[in-house]
């Protein structure tokens, strides 16, 4: 005679862990991205060809950590925060990974190799980018010290340090990336229209993926704000 | 009256075989809700529990039992009306005992949320309001029992969440969380060890032939916070702040020091959860053996003899050693993501809730006590995720068994009358 109603209905899973590996695995997505750039960079196609494979396979596999957490999350969870916010910033972590998949695509098809001029400041803006992302997980990271301190004053300092650290670091691939336009903006009328076209997409959705990992840095605080 | 006298016998070797049941079964379900915070928390390991559970239930049912027992045995109905018909109060109760069995063994093979409390408490109006007359329920007492199955989950949610506030600003919340958990543990041990023998040893032990004056009362149950607290200080002494497994979570050293506070609270668990649950299953034996010792009188003074509460505690026991420990196991591994800090606000809350009803002589559900208080937790923001669907199946399990203990009853009642003779 088990019964059922007891205690342990009470306790829903939390969605703190899936949250934190689905960041975990949208990063590892943008770190294969910074793989990708130099092989494309060195006109290496396979080695690039390998890691945008295994750039849309994790991108895959977040969709589905991604899928996984919401079928999980009835609306009678009560949370220390609120499951719209947390949802908002599942999304944002996502839209990292899409972001990533669809670029490396797009520079796979096109075999797109940057010109000398600026091809160096790619790889070093792919660099930023990576660590806006690498700074946005540290701060999904601390929700397990958020939770055990009851989302407390102290703790939300460090988390306010940590978001603070995303700001800067999303500030930095800005300037890079108007360096970048403007050395492409003096070579353009000496390239191919199409090519130039696209170099203006590639860096504008690289620019994108900090512009995310920011977002869910701003919608992480939203969400500690309750 | 010559009922009673020729078949006294019977209905007493009844009653006890109805009641063991009872407390059987609540010895084989309702215990693992009192213990699976402490088991779900990871401060006690299942062996641990079932060792807690056997002494500290045993300990609850005999020392502060008592008080719920009167209430169950005398409280609900008027007694005054069955004084020409005595046997009638014997087979109402055999039959509220009968009800309440068959109903928790019924609702738990579908799964259905129950509570003894309520089976019980149903089983009893009931049979009184049909088989005697509606004049027969003490109303008003009965209304303050529903009260408080309201009142209570919010007064522990309340407790809880008040608890947990201070462990967070005294403790949790600081610059070092090891050092300040060892320095306020054993207050709050302290406060564990007080409030349960302070309700005892003004409202339990009364009923076991023991009694104290008011200054005497306080001074024991000062020195029994005292002990707990120095018995808790020396075992945190032991504990060490390891740097190595504070990497990957910063608090891990300081729940250690929990997990000692939790095993105490735990025990305050079992004892208030023996203190008020026994009372379900030997109160109407209780009933029964007055009248039929009594043969046949309403009302005799006569005081709880203590082989009656031993039916309720060993009932307990044998239930948690037969099957109690496998529920315990399952809700134990289903309840993982409570930390022994909130463990421990959740539980304390809760078995101070349950022991001041206990005092009060009302029964109240554990399990659902327990509920509010974990969710006064998640409340102070202490908690990943509650399913607040737990709710309604509490408000299912006041209008499903209230009802169906009620039903049963008069059906048994009837049948008893039909076999023993009006």
């Amino acid at each position: 005679m088990t019964n059922k109603g007891n205690i342990s209905s009470l306790f829903g899973k939390s969605p703190i862990s899936p949250l934190q590996q689905h960041m975990k695995k949208v990063h590892s997505c943008i770190k294969e991205f910074g793989v990708f750039a130099k092989a494309a960079n060195a006109e290496d196609w396979d080695k690039a060809q390998t890691a945008q494979i295994s750039i849309s396979d994790k991108e895959h596999k977040a969709d589905k950590l991604k899928k996984k957490l919401r079928m999980n999350l009835p609306s009678t969870f009560m949370m220390p925060f609120s499951r719209r916010d947390l949802l908002d910033v599942l999304l944002i972590q996502d839209s990292i990974a899409n972001i990533t998949k669809d670029l490396a695509g797009l520079m796979m098809t096109r075999r797109m190799v940057f010109p000398k001029e600026f091809a160096e400041d790619f790889i070093n803006l792919t660099g930023l980018c990576i660590k806006t992302s690498a700074a946005a997980l540290v701060a999904i990271n601390e929700l397990d010290e958020l939770l055990e301190t009851a989302f407390s004053s102290r703790e939300r300092k460090i988390v306010d340090q940590m978001i603070k650290k995303i700001n800067e670091l999303e500030h930095d691939t800005d300037i890079a990336q108007n360096e970048i336009r403007e050395k492409l903006f003096t070579l353009e009328s000496n390239l191919p229209p199409v090519d130039v076209m696209f170099y203006y997409r590639a860096i504008e959705w690289l620019g994108e993926t900090a512009d995310a990992a920011q977002k869910v840095g701003s919608r992480f605080e939203v969400m500690l704000t309750k | 009256m010559e009922i009673i006298a020729n078949y006294g016998n019977v209905l007493i070797i009844l009653a006890i075989i109805f009641g063991t049941f009872m407390a059987w079964g609540i010895g084989a379900n309702d215990v693992a809700n009192a213990m699976g915070t402490s088991v779900g928390s990871g401060a006690v390991t299942i062996k641990q529990a079932i060792i807690i559970a056997v002494i500290f239930e045993f300990a609850g049912a005999i020392l502060a039992g008592g008080e719920v027992t009167a209430t169950i045995r005398k409280g609900i109905l008027d007694a005054a009306l069955f004084t020409n018909e005595p046997h009638l109060l014997v087979y109402g109760m055999l039959a509220s005992l009968l009800a309440a069995g068959m109903w928790l063994l019924i609702a738990s093979s579908f799964g259905w949320p129950v509570s003894t409390t309520h089976s019980i408490v149903g089983a009893i109006v009931g049979f009184g309001a049909v088989g005697v007359g509606v004049d027969a329920v003490a109303w008003s007492k009965v209304f303050r029992i529903v009260i408080s199955w309201i009142a209570s989950p919010i007064l522990a949610g309340v407790i809880s969440f008040i608890l947990f506030r201070s462990l967070q600003n005294l403790i949790i919340d600081t610059k070092h969380p090891f050092d300040n958990a060892k320095k306020y543990v054993p207050y709050y041990m302290f406060l564990v060890g007080f409030i349960v023998s302070l309700v005892t040893i003004f409202k339990g032990l009364k009923h076991v032939g023991v009694s104290f004056d008011t200054f005497t009362s306080y001074s024991l149950s000062i020195g029994v916070g005292l002990l707990v607290a120095i018995i808790g200080t020396f075992l945190i002494r032991n504990i060490h702040l390891d740097p190595d497994e504070n990497k990957d979570f910063y608090y891990a050293s300081m729940e250690r020091v929990f997990g000692v506070l939790m095993i105490i609270t735990a025990a305050a668990m079992a004892f208030a959860h023996g203190s008020n649950d026994v009372a379900n299953a030997i109160g109407p034996l209780a009933a029964i053996y007055s009248v039929v010792d009594s043969g046949g009188l309403i009302g005799a003074k006569s005081s709880l003899p203590i082989w009656v509460l031993l039916v309720g505690g060993t009932g307990i026991v044998i239930g948690l050693i037969t099957y109690g420990h496998k529920v315990i196991a399952t809700i134990g591994t289903g309840i993982t993501q409570l930390t022994p800090s909130r463990g421990f606000a959740a539980t304390l809350a809760a078995a101070a809730t349950v022991v001041i009803a206990s005092g009060t002589g009302i029964p109240v559900s554990t399990t659902q006590v327990l509920v509010g208080a974990v969710l006064g937790v998640g409340l102070a923001r202490g908690m990943a995720a509650l399913d607040t669907r737990v709710i309604n199946k509490i408000f299912l399990s006041w209008i499903v068994t209230l009802p169906a203990g009620a039903f049963m009853s008069i059906l048994f009642f009837f049948a008893l009358k039909g076999v023993f003779g009006a």
